[in-house]
């Protein structure tokens, strides 16, 4: 056949589509991702059916017991901890965070020399940050202790990690202050997206800050607020560090979440099996978050 | 028409229908890689490593590791690391020093030894021997052992079925620790030898400002020291495989543990390094300790004298005439077989049986040698506070009832666990041990 005359002959290394090209170019990524997530994943999710000790060798196929174990024993009470650690730890620096970036926003003196001070407990490690505030919260020469006692507020030493309901709030206050910055920059961003003139505008017409808040600068920040709270929700649903260095899931597991108790089937139990079956029953909450996630992020792209 | 069109006639970065990936895909794909990692994250830890089952490396090696607690500690930190630096220069030989917290020290060490990670010598507390050995990683020491002069007690506390993995660095027991210059101030004149006696001494030294009577552990990682006292209240623990924790002589113990706790005279959020820290404050009437815990306490107490004023005293008992109760106590120095390891069993036969090293050993830190002519070092021989804990604490010591199981840590966990949830209201102390129990007779039949 002969060729078109002036037809553009396709040269070597044209012949690929963007997609064909851009799935290449994905390849070196995707096999990492396989070989450090999924290789895993999918040994854990297996381990999960026998029985297997982190010390001895060998291991024996058990089917669904481990996961019915799991869901008999731990499960529900670290699911309510976690729910309650993880709500809190969302809704505390949420709204600090929103509350600082509005107070930032409005124009205050100072205001960068205040942003670059709010960030400081974000750059320090959350191992370090744990440490600092089992400092402050120990029972016996904890400085929160000391300041109460000579306010005259308590006679005696409090142990706030010693007990069960101060606890899962000395946790949720350590970890909320380690992460509030971080939404406090991301409102702060949003905040300035937020055109002055309808706030001027609004003001014309008669509205008062409270009203112009809930007209102008909600509807303009919404989006933001809640990937930013749902992000915050995932994370601290996975979040291990504070937790495990502030009471280690006590007193009496009273503050165990999934990622503690994980930890604890596995690397104290040395029982694999058990530690990946609940790993699993956790894994399956997390993908129903991160699909929400994905969902809200899609909105808010579509907006 | 744009300058910056390509050769397909759109501008970059925009999305071509039908070709390419478009922004909504490459969202989908980063909620994929979220989703990747939620899962990863919840179980990739968990993922079967594998390990290296046998030895490999080089025996004859000049180089191995040395992991040990101490080197963790303020106060045998400086000595391990001469002891390690001496034999460096002595013997041209390298050493790569390892150290965890005590508290960690069993998780990390066996994590690291069923990867392979691990050569060399390695510090173990005595109860870990049966949590380790049967990892299959260790070298028989039984010719190095028969060289070291060890005593024969010394040397059943490295051993596991019948095995000589461990030679025995330091042997003594857990005991209790008074403050006499307190005890004098609270006008307890005689040292308490029953329960009952114990406890007026902890309420008259409750009645002194901002003491704690009995830094008794109140956190889980040395709630084990609860099996003396359950044994005190006449408990077995365990009768061959069958756990007895949940008769009435554990309930009635953590029944007591529980009314102290609630009576203020043991405080929350307290292990080992709470109490000697409380105690080198001078605040703490009596706590639970090893023998280091002298050596440990002073190194942290701004006043000198309270070394005179540190006593050893022996358990109170349920009724005169009782046997006091105290838990064997001792580190081992165990040899993972394969790279360095010839060069590791001397270095560990020397560390744990010259006697200059181990004078020197105990003269700084105040561990009792292991070896017939350690003990008969004067330095040793003529002190007296390890004199009178050998003799009225060490003498009645047991070993702790779970030690030859490997589950040994899982169980003493599940103690402490289950007494801290008595502790803190959150069960009976009936409920608790009897839930103890079951979890343990689990534990056991794995």
């Amino acid at each position: 056949m002969t060729p078109l005359i002036g037809a553009a002959r396709p040269r070597r290394g044209e012949r690929l589509s963007n997609t064909a090209f851009a799935l290449l170019l994905t390849l070196p990524g995707m096999a990492l991702f396989a070989a450090i997530v999924c290789y895993p994943l999918i040994a854990s999710l297996v381990t999960g059916f026998f029985e297997q000790s982190l010390v001895l060798p060998g291991r024996s196929f058990v089917g669904l017991s481990n996961y019915r174990e799991a869901l008999q024993g731990d499960f529900w009470p670290v699911l309510r901890q976690t729910a309650v650690f993880t709500l809190g730890a969302t809704a505390i620096p949420f709204v600090l965070g929103f509350a600082l970036a509005l107070a930032l926003n409005s124009g205050i003196r100072g205001s960068g020399f205040l942003r670059g001070l709010f960030l400081f407990p974000w750059v320090i490690p959350g191992v370090v940050v744990s440490f600092l505030w089992m400092w402050i919260f120990n029972a016996n020469y904890g400085v929160l202790n000391g300041v109460l006692t000579r306010l005259g507020l308590i006679e005696e030493s409090v142990g706030w990690l010693g007990e069960p309901g101060t606890a899962m709030l000395a946790v949720i206050v350590t970890k909320s202050w380690a992460s509030f910055p971080w939404i406090m920059v991301m409102m702060l961003a949003a905040l300035q997206t937020v055109p002055r003139e309808l706030h001027e505008a609004a003001a014309v017409d008669g509205s008062g800050a409270i009203r112009r808040f809930f007209t102008v600068t909600w509807p303009g920040v919404r989006g933001v607020a809640a990937i930013a709270i749902l992000l915050e929700f995932i994370w601290n649903f996975q979040h291990f560090d504070t937790i495990y260095v502030l009471t280690g899931g006590g007193p009496a597991g009273s503050t165990e979440t999934f990622a503690v108790a994980v930890y604890r089937e596995a690397f104290h139990g040395f029982d694999l099996g058990r530690a990946t079956a609940l790993g699993g029953l956790w894994m399956v909450l997390l993908l129903g978050l991160v699909g929400l996630y994905l969902r809200m992020f899609e909105r808010e792209t579509d907006r | 028409m744009s300058r910056f069109r390509t050769r397909q006639g759109l501008a970059p970065g925009t999305a071509r229908p039908g070709a390419g990936l478009r922004r909504r895909d490459t969202l989908r794909l980063l909620g994929l890689g979220a989703m990747g990692a939620a899962g990863a994250g919840a179980l990739s830890a968990c993922a079967p490593s594998g390990g290296s089952g046998g030895g490999g490396g080089d025996a004859s090696a000049s180089t191995f590791g040395f992991s040990s607690w101490s080197l963790n500690e303020e106060a045998s930190k400086p000595v391990v690391e001469a002891i390690v630096a001496d034999w460096e220069s002595a013997e041209d030989v390298s050493i790569d020093a390892v150290s965890y917290p005590y508290n960690d020290y069993l998780t990390q060490l066996t994590l690291k030894l069923r990867g392979g990670q691990v050569t060399g010598a390695v510090q173990l507390d005595i109860a870990w021997l049966g949590a380790l050995a049967p990892m299959g990683r260790l070298l028989d020491l039984s010719d190095a052992a028969a060289r070291g002069g060890y005593t024969e007690a010394a040397l059943t506390s490295g051993q596991y079925e019948g095995t000589q993995y461990g030679l025995p660095w330091t042997t003594a027991s857990i005991g209790l620790i008074a403050n006499s210059t307190l005890l004098d101030a609270a006008g307890i004149t005689e040292q308490p030898t029953t329960i009952e006696q114990f406890e007026e001494a902890l309420r008259a030294l409750k009645d002194l400002e901002g003491i704690t009577p009995y830094a008794a552990a109140t956190k889980v990682a040395q709630l084990k020291d609860i099996f003396p006292w359950m044994r005190t209240f006449g408990s077995t623990l365990v009768e061959g495989d069958t756990v007895t924790i949940g008769d009435d002589a554990s309930v009635e113990a953590v029944e007591w543990y529980k009314r102290l706790y609630d009576d203020g005279l043991i405080a929350a959020d307290v292990d080992r390094f709470d109490a000697r820290a409380l105690f080198a404050q001078g605040r703490v009437g009596f706590y639970d300790d090893a023998v280091i815990g002298k050596g440990a306490t002073i190194a942290q107490a701004s006043d000198p004298a309270l070394a005179d004023a540190m006593v050893p005293v022996p358990r109170p008992v349920l009724a005169s005439g009782d046997a006091p109760q105290a838990l064997l106590w001792g580190h081992v120095i165990v040899v993972v077989d394969g790279e360095g390891s010839d060069a590791a069993t001397e270095f560990a036969l020397h560390t744990t049986s010259d006697t200059a090293t181990v004078a020197d050993y105990f003269e700084r830190l105040a561990l009792p040698p292991t070896t017939a002519e350690g003990l008969g070092d004067p330095a040793v021989a003529q002190d007296a506070f390890t004199t009178e804990w050998t003799e009225r604490i060490t003498a009645t010591a047991t070993p702790g009832p779970f030690w030859h199981l490997t589950q040994n840590a899982q169980i003493e966990e599940v103690v402490a666990q289950q007494v801290q949830a008595v502790l803190v209201g959150g069960s009976s102390a009936r409920d608790a041990m009897n839930a103890a129990r079951e979890e343990i007779t689990g534990l056991m039949e794995r």
